[in-house]
Formats: C-alpha cells, structure tokens, sequence
C-alpha cells in the first residue's frame, strides 16, 4: 500500500511539473472565461451556453490530460528506462501498475477540480448579476447542484479512458496507443447508435455484431447527461449508480488486464 | 551459509525477425555462485550477455530456463530486494526530481518514513559527494558523472547485503573512477557482496577475488583472475633508451616486433623464451639505457576472441572447466 | 506452475469485472431505455450555427453522423411496428446535416422526397422539403437536380403545375441541366399535367445515381400503373354489375368470366373493392398506400 501511494505522489508531481496539464487546465479556464463573453451575446441564453460550454470544456480537456499522461505513464519509463531501478525496489510490478493509475486519477481530479470551481465561479457571478425575471425563466438554476451529477460522470468517464490509456501503453508504443485510446473514445460516443442497428438493418450477424461492440467497447455516450442537466431534467438515482458501478467494474477489468500483460513482460 | 548469487543453467532467448520466428540465445546455460562478502568481476566483452545476465537476476526479463537465487531466494522475490541494490547502465532517472526527491522517493519505497527517508538520502549523498545546493537541482541539470554517483547513492539507500553494478565506471572521469574503486573496496570491507560487470580488466584487476568471463553468451571462464591469465603471460616488451641504428639492425632476428617512440628509444618485443637477461646485458654493453621491462599479457579481449573462437569450433572442455572452476 | 495459476486467475478476474460491468449496463438500460440519442425529447444542440462552432474543422465527419442518424431515424420510425411514427426529427438532422455541409446533396435531395411524403410514410411535410431545398440553391446556385426537386415537391405533393412548371423551367436554364426539363414544363402548363408526363418524369429520375431515387421513381411508376389498372377495372366493374341484392367482389366477376384470379398491384397486393359501391381503390396495407391525393388525370 505504501509502495502504491509512494508511486502515486510520484505520477502527481510528474504531472504537475511536466508543463502540459498546467496549460491546458489554463486553457480551459480561459475558455469558460470566454464563453461569459459569448454569453453576453445572447440574451438570456449565458447561462445555458456556459454551462453547455464549461461541461463540454472539462470533457475534452480532461480527455488531452487523460491521453498525453496516460500513454506516458509506462512507455515512457520503459523507454528512458528509469523503469530498471524502480523495479528492483521492492515494489511489486501489480503495485507499480495501479500506483500509476492512482497517481493520474489525482492529476484528473485536481484538473476537474480546477475547472469545476471556475465553472462555478462563472456561474455564481451570472446568477447574480441576472435580474429575477430572467433567473425565473431558466430551465435550471444557475447554481444548480445537478451540475455536479454531470460533473462526477465526466469524471468517471475520464476515469475509464486513463484506464484505458495506462492498458495500451503497457504493451504499445506512446502514439499507437494515444491513437487507440482516442479512438475508443470516438467510438465510445456513438454507442448508443450501435445498439439500435436492428431498427434499420436486416442482416441478424450484422445485428448481432453491433450488439456485441456496444456491449464491449465503452458506453461512454451514456455519461453524457448534459442536455437533462442544463435543461433541468431528473437523472435517476439508479441510472446514476448503474453508470457508476458499470464504469469502475470496467475499470477493474483494464486494471486487471494491463496488470496480467505487464507483470509478464521483458523490459529490453 | 548459502552463496549470495547463485545461477543454474540461466539461458535467454529473444525472439526475432519480422515474425518473431528465430531465436536469438543472448545466454546460454549460465551456472555460477558468489560467496558472500567478495568482490566478484563479471566480464566480457560488449554483447556478451552481461546486461542481460543482470536484468535476469533484477527480473527486469524472464528466463527462457534455468534459475537464480539471491541470499538463498529465487529471483523475483519481492522481500529479497529489500537486501539488495542495483545500479544499471547507463542510468537514467526522472529529470523532473532533484536528487534528493528521488533518493526520498526510493527510500520511501524501503519503508522509510519521511523524517528518516530524509536523513537516508541526505547521508548518501554526501557519501557519493554531491553538495547541498547541487542535490535541490532537477537531475535533468546533471552530467553524466554525477548521475551515476546519484545511481551509486539510490543503490545503497538500504544498506543492501548484496550490491549489482553494471559498468559503474562509465561515463566517469579518472577521479570519478578512483572514488568508485575505492567505494567498492570499503563495501566489501563492511562485509557486504559486491558483483559489478565491465568490460574494462584493469578495473577487475584491481578489485576482484573472483571473476566469470562471458562471451557471445556463454561462460567462457570463471575463477581467480590470477589463475586464468597466468598462463598467457606470451613474451615480453623491453623498452629502452639510446640503441643505435646498427644495434638494432643486428638484434633484429631475435625480436617478435619493434617500435620506434622517439629518436633512440624504442619497444621491443620479445618472445617468452630465451629470458630477456641476456639481450639486456648485451644491449646495456653498447650504451643503450634501459627504461622498462614488462611481461606481455593477452588483454582480455585477446582472451575473448580466443576463447569464443574456440568455444565457437566447439571445445567444450573449456567451457566446463570454467563452469566447474566457480565451484 | 505458480505463473500460470495466477494468470489463469487474473484473466478470470478480468472477465468477472467485465462481465459485471455489461451486466449493469444491461440492467440500467432495461430500466433507462435508449432511443438513438436523436429521438431525446431535446436534442442537446439545436443550432446548426452554434454546432458548426463547436465541431471545429470536423464539420464534413459531424455531417456524415447526423446524416447517419437522419436515415436511423427515418428507417426507425418508418419500419417500426409499436411506435408512434413522429418523424419529429428527420427535419432538423437534415437541416443540421445540410448546415454542417452544405455541399452535401444527398442529404438535400432526401429530404426532398422524405419529408414531403405523406403520413405514414413520412411527416407530410413538403413546406419543410421546400425550405431545405431552397438552403441547398444558395450554397449551390447552378444545381439543376434542386431546382427539379422543388419542382417536383410542386406537382406531386402539393398539385401546384403552375409552380411546378416555374421550378422546371428555373432547373432547366441551369448549367448541365437535361434537355428533357423544359418539354416538362411546357407540358405542366399546357395540360395541367397528365400520366404520361408524370411517367416520363419519373422514367427521368429512374436514371439517377442515387439508389432511394430511383427506388422512389419505381414506386412512382407503380402508383401510375396502378391509377391505370384501376381505370379499367372500374369500367369492368360497372360493366358487369352483379345480380340484385348481390355486393360487388372479385368472385362475382370471376364467375362471370370477365376476370380471372384476383388482380393484384405490381406489390403483389390485391386492390380492394369496395361491396356496396363498387370504387376500386389500392388497398391500405399495400407499400403503394397512401396514392397521389388527386390522382393526375388519365390521358
């Protein structure tokens, strides 16, 4: 276990000195900055854009952390070879695996965590600058808690594209496996379209094979609550726990995985 | 008491060619033993299976067959690290850490706790003589010097029982190489094991009880140093001052080689046999002066190339006379 | 061998963890089903300006997906048995898909027929059909296939030959158009369409590169067959009445022996008719239904 925390603070410092996350995590705050700018164009619709734009932001630049890091987390030291004098420690190769993939879901978490309080900053300064006439007229609060259900599915989606990431890496070279991982994710999008193939094709192997890449590829399209959340819809409790529960045993399985691939490798 | 290092038929495949269909036997049935507190040489030439060797008792790669033990444990045992320490080659750590981070961070993985992983890595690095302010620089800052004396230090942050070197002398400077030399020599004073690969002999020679000689993946030799290039002692080099031209012109007949260092100076090669004495009295007699009279050794790679020459015509008895000599 | 046990166990593992991940997601969506995410009560974006914002340069690949969903969905609605067909959507995918490309005919020439034709088969809408072609004349001014298609909308729809002809004879004047276009217009206006120019219409499109085109042209053709087979039919019908009291059927003109067998539309569908007026009409169930609302007239 404290093999496993050593090597996590290890990742998280790597990260936050390695200059790449600083700048997107900036990046984004300054997108969300901007979109209050945009908002101002549209009578009344600010809030719902910003809220469009502030989840949208944190998705897409949690997904740049998730990959540039993740496919770096062991690659890179397999490469540069910094790997031969850790795994002499008495570190075991299953505990060097998820002490990576602790490490990177703390970078994620302090960069949602950056990007969520400047959504909330934003928000906050438009809710109360809007008069309540218009505050009436909103689907959903300003401040809306439920921002957070969103939130925390993002979270547990980028949650699953490191694992993803960190599997790749364990056997594939850094670009191989940021274009797989990034693939997986486009793919991942879509799937909810792979499910419903039988509604407009006949063939049943056809069917049968959408069917079984819906189940296997990662549903990452059922994370995305943003239209119910900004437009003030209830998401279930249970929809919200299965997706949960369907993201971490996912997780479990890569981790698994990438711990059996790894701990039978050769480092050359 | 079991031996500190002990290997049993330890060979290696790799698997290459577009298909991964050849292998490629990087070792082949290496059997050895240390015993504990000496300081054993592991030499051969570049290629040899040396590294290979190493990563295979750090199983950092898998045997294709055979087994090795460290302090009685098979390799792999995650406990045994905790008694040991390993420097690679050419070491290369995480730029981003300063080399008291990454001392702290390796102890932290000893199961230090913070205050005493502090002290640890502060110690070490005073030992391998890296100063207060250069040790808070980030390693990328580093020359290759100094990360190797920082390999040294994060090797020995357990006060290991058995330490691995591989090449620890390179990329050092003759100073540098000095303070290693005599590093090693006070480890193996305090007791413990130190099992470290070249390809430089004058390193073995000046530290090693024991050394194995491996070549093209083979063991091609083990024992005292002494004892296996006693016997290659092949003739002599005579180097001497003020010989004229119709002195030489004369002696030539009896000489194997000679070389001209400056006006009047020369080195002369002589065979093993008759002794140098007489030549020397007679060359004295005419004025030259002598200035050095060394005997001519095989330099280890000669040793190489012979002896993977004749481990490649198939002599075997070579082979198990080194494998057997380790004994 | 301890290596293999433990892999043998961790590849179970992982099938463990995988397996129960499928399985909650089958769970959740037994209880949350997923409609194509274009069939939500709100689709998340609605503005194709603002989406073409938001997908970057990656507007062409955006254009194939809604594309892609347009045609789920309008094969979804229309081949589904249980649902209520809405075709809500098919307008806007379009219309996102058309402003992610503009340059994306098939997209235009889909809605064409699509979204005019009448429920069940379509929303009915050839105003919306319209306003999508129109889109497609300003990013492309010189298509002829647009200015047809709009024309076409006219005549068969909305029975307008007058606005038919005008669209004809605005497609013909374009670069590359077919010689065939202006001989069509001049007949809208002359006979306020007929069959014949109808089939020959249609006998044009059947050319087309495009595969529902030509699908929708055959069916065309099939409709115009049918008006013809029902004219005579009529006549058989009134011809040989059947005896007092007697309804009219098929069996009463085959034992007359003026008919033999049932006839059928080029479906296969048997044409219906009517016991106690005697009218023969397609029948409802067959893939012909619904006709032309004013049939053109025979000539």
């Amino acid at each position: 276990m404290r093999a496993i925390s050593a090597v996590a603070v290890n990742v998280f410092k790597e990260s936050v000195r390695d200059r790449v996350p600083y700048n997107l995590a900036l990046f984004a705050v300054v997108l969300i900055g901007a979109s209050y700018l945009l908002g101002q164009l549209t009578a009344g619709q600010d809030v719902k854009i910003i809220k469009d734009l502030g989840l949208a932001a944190t998705t897409v630049f949690g997904l740049f952390i998730a990959i540039f890091i993740g496919i770096g987390l062991v690659s890179k030291e397999v490469e540069r070879r910094s790997i031969y004098a850790l795994l002499a420690k008495p570190i075991s190769r299953p505990q060097f695996i998820l002490g990576k993939y602790a490490g990177l879901v703390l970078t994620l978490a302090a960069n949602v965590g950056v990007m969520t309080l400047a959504l909330y900053a934003v928000l906050a300064y438009l809710t109360f600058a809007a008069p309540p006439q218009l505050r009436e007229a909103w689907d959903a609060p300003g401040l809306d808690p439920r921002l957070l259900q969103a939130l925390g599915l993002i979270f547990v989606q980028l949650m699953i594209i490191t694992a993803i990431a960190l599997f790749f890496s364990t056997f594939s070279s850094p670009m191989l496996a940021a274009a797989l991982t990034f693939g997986l994710f486009v793919v991942g999008h879509f799937n909810a379209d792979l499910k419903n193939f039988d509604r407009v094709m006949q063939s049943k192997p056809a069917i049968w094979l959408a069917r079984g890449v819906y189940h296997v590829v990662p549903d990452f399209s059922a994370f995305d609550i943003k239209t119910e959340v900004v437009h003030g819809l209830p998401v279930g409790a249970a929809y919200l726990a299965a997706t949960i529960g369907y993201g971490l045993a996912y997780i479990a399985g890569l981790l698994v995985l990438s711990v059996l691939i790894f701990s039978r490798r050769d480092f050359k | 008491m079991p031996p500190a290092i002990r290997i049993e038929d330890l060979t290696k495949d790799y698997w290459v060619g577009f298909w991964r269909k050849r292998p490629y036997r990087a070792l082949e049935r290496l059997s050895l033993e240390v015993q504990g507190g000496e300081i054993f040489g592991f030499l051969g030439p570049n290629g040899a299976g040396k590294t290979t060797t190493l990563k295979l008792l750090m199983q950092l790669i898998f045997p294709t067959s055979g087994r090795a033990e460290i302090l009685g444990r098979p390799v792999g045992d995650v406990s045994a690290r905790r008694r040991i320490g390993y420097l690679p080659e050419n070491p290369y750590f995480y730029d981003y850490l300063t080399a008291e981070e990454l001392l702290q961070y390796f102890a932290r993985l000893f199961g230090f706790s913070g205050a005493d992983a502090r002290k640890r890595a502060a110690t070490l690095l005073d030992r391998v003589g890296i100063g207060p302010e250069r040790r808070r620089q980030q390693l990328r800052k580093y020359s290759k010097g100094m990360i190797q004396r920082v390999g040294i230090a994060q090797a020995l942050l357990n006060d290991p029982e058995v330490i691995f070197l591989d090449e620890p002398m390179s990329g050092l400077d003759p100073l540098g190489r000095r303070d290693v030399r005599s590093l090693i020599l006070e480890l193996r004073d305090q007791g413990r094991t130190v099992f470290f690969s070249s390809h430089i002999l004058a390193d073995a020679e000046a530290m090693c009880s024991r050394v194995a000689v491996v070549a093209g993946g083979r063991l091609a030799a083990a024992g005292r140093l002494a004892d296996i290039l006693a016997f290659q002692v092949r003739g002599w080099e005579l180097v001497i001052d003020n010989l004229q031209r119709e002195v030489l012109i004369r002696i030539a007949p009896q000489l194997t080689r000679s070389t001209e260092i400056s006006p009047g100076r020369y080195a002369l090669d002589l065979p093993l046999d008759p002794s140098p004495e007489r030549l020397l009295s007679e060359l004295t007699a005419t004025g030259a002066v002598l200035v050095s009279l060394n005997p001519l050794r095989d330099t280890l790679e000669d040793f190489f190339v012979r002896r993977v020459a004749e481990i490649g015509e198939g002599a075997r008895a070579a082979r198990q006379d080194g494998a057997h000599a380790g004994d | 061998m301890t290596a293999d046990r433990r892999l043998a166990g961790g590849a179970a593992l992982a099938v463990a963890a995988f397996a129960a991940a499928i399985g909650l997601q089958m769970a959740r969506d037994a209880a949350y089903p997923r409609d194509e995410s274009a069939d939500r009560a709100l689709m998340y974006v609605q503005s194709p300006a603002a989406l073409g914002r938001i997908v970057l340069s990656f507007d062409a690949l955006a254009a194939d997906v809604y594309w892609i969903r347009a045609l789920q969905h309008y094969g979804g609605d229309r081949l589904s048995q249980t649902k209520q067909r809405k075709y809500g959507q098919l307008y806007p995918l379009l219309d996102l898909t058309t402003a992610l490309d503009p340059y994306f005919t098939i997209a235009y020439r889909f809605g064409a027929i699509f979204l005019s034709e009448a429920y069940p088969g379509g929303p009915g809408r050839p105003d919306q059909a319209i306003t999508l072609l129109r889109k497609g004349i300003e990013a492309q001014p010189a298509k002829w296939q647009y200015y047809h298609d709009i024309a076409f909308v006219h005549y068969w729809q909305l029975q307008d030959t007058e606005g038919a002809a005008r669209w004809f004879r605005m497609a013909a004047a374009q670069p590359g158009a077919p010689n065939w276009l202006e001989p069509v217009a001049a007949s809208m206006l002359i006979r306020g369409g007929d069959r014949a120019s109808a089939r020959f219409l249609l006998q044009q499109i059947l050319q087309s590169e495009e595969q529902w085109l030509r699908e929708a042209a055959t069916r065309g053709l099939r409709q115009l067959d049918a008006l013809d087979a029902i004219d005579q039919l009529r006549v058989i019908v009134q011809r040989f009445p059947p005896p007092a009291g007697e309804r009219y059927s098929w069996q009463w003109l085959n034992r007359r022996g003026v008919l033999r067998g049932i006839p059928t539309d080029d479906t296969g569908m048997p044409f219906e008719l009517d016991p106690v007026s005697g009218d023969v009409t397609v029948s409802p169930r067959s893939e012909l239904s619904p006709m032309p609302a004013r049939s053109p007239a025979p000539k």
